[in-house]
């Protein structure tokens, strides 16, 4: 046993790159597969709005920590399909984010009167510039909220990953604090570097929404 | 050759027959009223002139050019023929200049450098001038309406339709639109509206068609068809309409 010192503090903050790492990774292929799902889940094709749905449904109703097993440990047994671990989480994460985020932008989308696309149309646009120029601006404005939501959930999801051995935050703290018998300060100071991750990611969201929202 | 010629068209929506056989052409220049109890067809009508809905039956044929949602110009067609709707339907999320210059822009038809002269000379048909830098919620209703109207104008349509446009407005803020819409109609618009303002219809139009259950039940000059109405339904109509 050792009192609690700088080292323990320098390995927290290291750990939170992998904490970063994830999320980055969840949001990079997560997020363009979102846009395809939301922008499915409303297309004029039923099949299609069936299909995404459904796949919504299924990766939606899978806890977390359940997707992690399937990648890493599952996909051998089932599939005989070995990947690294990194690849593994990645995929998971980004069906996860996917999934949420794709939900989230299909409401924005919907939310959107169907009015604005037919006035659209009514000019001579084109669906895909009816959707960019009208459709889209307004639906990011009212979707910013529960998206930076998600992202809150995600960063702290992350902390899931520790049990595919990823020294991550939490993992971090839990070897810290086995290292030191200081489990309420450490954490209490993980607990702080998520709040410290969080909160601009609020604070950005909430000026974003004003300067959006132009018209006020 | 009529500038629009519709001929025996059907439109059913489920198990409602909404348009059961119309005929009605409409020359260029001309300005034409359609008139009606609600659930007579003629926003369906309007609206199959510019294959926001599809017709069933029979055809619709806007400079000899068939018409119909997989037609394959139709956006194209749809910047000749500019809508008004009753709810504006402007873009919120864009000030008026931008939502006047969204649509000549993305088509091709002016280059940026030209967006704002056009915004600022169409404005100034509508008399607004002075809002180009609005938003639309700061906007009146009648305001609101008559940018609809200006980013139509920034087209230049060869048709204008317009669907009720006054229906949702405050009776004050009526007066400005069509006003608006009376000095298109001197500088030579084609024109179809559906509309429940009499007088406009009285003094603006060149002929009323009065549509009832789904058909075109009687059409003429206003001064005519307002004196002496042929048909029972129609009497009725303008008589409740009074």
């Amino acid at each position: 046993m050792r009192s609690f010192s700088l080292i323990d503090f320098v390995s927290l903050f290291a750990a939170l790159r992998w904490t970063v790492a994830l999320v980055v990774l969840a949001l990079a292929f997560g997020a363009p597969l979102a846009l395809g799902l939301a922008m499915g889940r409303i297309s004029r094709f039923a099949g299609l709005r069936w299909t995404m749905a459904a796949c919504i449904q299924v990766i939606q109703s899978v806890p977390l920590l359940g997707l992690l097993f399937f990648f890493y440990f599952g996909m051998p047994v089932f599939l005989g399909i070995q990947v690294p671990a990194l690849v593994a989480v990645t995929i998971a994460y980004t069906l996860y984010t996917a999934a949420f985020l794709g939900e989230i932008w299909r409401g924005g989308l919907e939310a959107v009167k169907q009015a604005q696309w037919e006035a659209g149309a009514c000019l001579g646009l084109s669906a895909w510039q009816q959707f960019r120029h009208i459709i889209a601006p307004q639906a990011l404005r009212l979707s910013l909220p529960p998206t930076v939501g998600f992202l809150v959930q995600l960063i702290k999801g992350t902390s899931l990953a520790s049990i595919l051995g990823f020294v991550e935050l939490a993992r971090a703290g839990q070897v810290v604090s086995a290292a030191t018998f200081q489990p309420l300060l450490t954490y209490a100071l993980v607990a702080a570097i998520y709040f410290a991750l969080c909160l601009p990611l609020t604070l950005w969201s909430r000026s974003l929404e004003a300067r959006l929202d132009g018209s006020r | 050759m009529a500038l629009v010629e519709i001929r025996d068209v059907h439109k059913t929506f489920g198990k409602v027959e909404v348009l059961k056989g119309v005929s009605l052409d409409v020359e260029e220049g001309e300005i034409v009223t359609i008139i009606g109890r609600s659930g007579s067809g003629k926003s369906t009508l309007l609206r199959c002139i510019n294959a926001l809905e599809s017709v069933d039956s029979g055809e619709i044929r806007v400079e000899g050019q068939k018409v119909h949602a997989r037609m394959p110009d139709l956006k194209k067609f749809r910047q000749r023929v500019g809508i008004v709707f009753q709810a504006f339907n402007l873009f919120p999320h864009l000030k008026v200049e931008r939502n006047i210059t969204l649509a000549p822009l993305l088509t091709g038809r002016i280059e940026k450098a030209k967006a704002r002269a056009l915004a600022e000379d169409v404005l100034t048909r509508v008399g607004l001038a002075d809002k180009i830098d609005a938003w639309p919620e700061q906007l009146s209703g009648g305001q609101q309406q008559r940018v609809a109207i200006a980013r139509c104008l920034a087209m230049a349509p060869h048709l204008m339709l317009f669907d009720e446009v006054t229906s949702a407005l405050d009776p004050e803020l009526v007066g400005e639109v069509l006003k608006v819409m009376e000095a298109m109609a001197k500088q030579g618009m084609t024109m179809i509206l559906v509309t429940h303002e009499m007088g406009f219809a009285r003094n603006v139009a060149n002929r009323i068609v009065f549509m009832h259950q789904g058909r075109v039940w009687e059409q003429g000059p206003p001064a005519k068809l307002f004196a002496n109405p042929e048909t029972p339904e129609l009497a009725s109509f303008i008589a409740s309409a009074k």
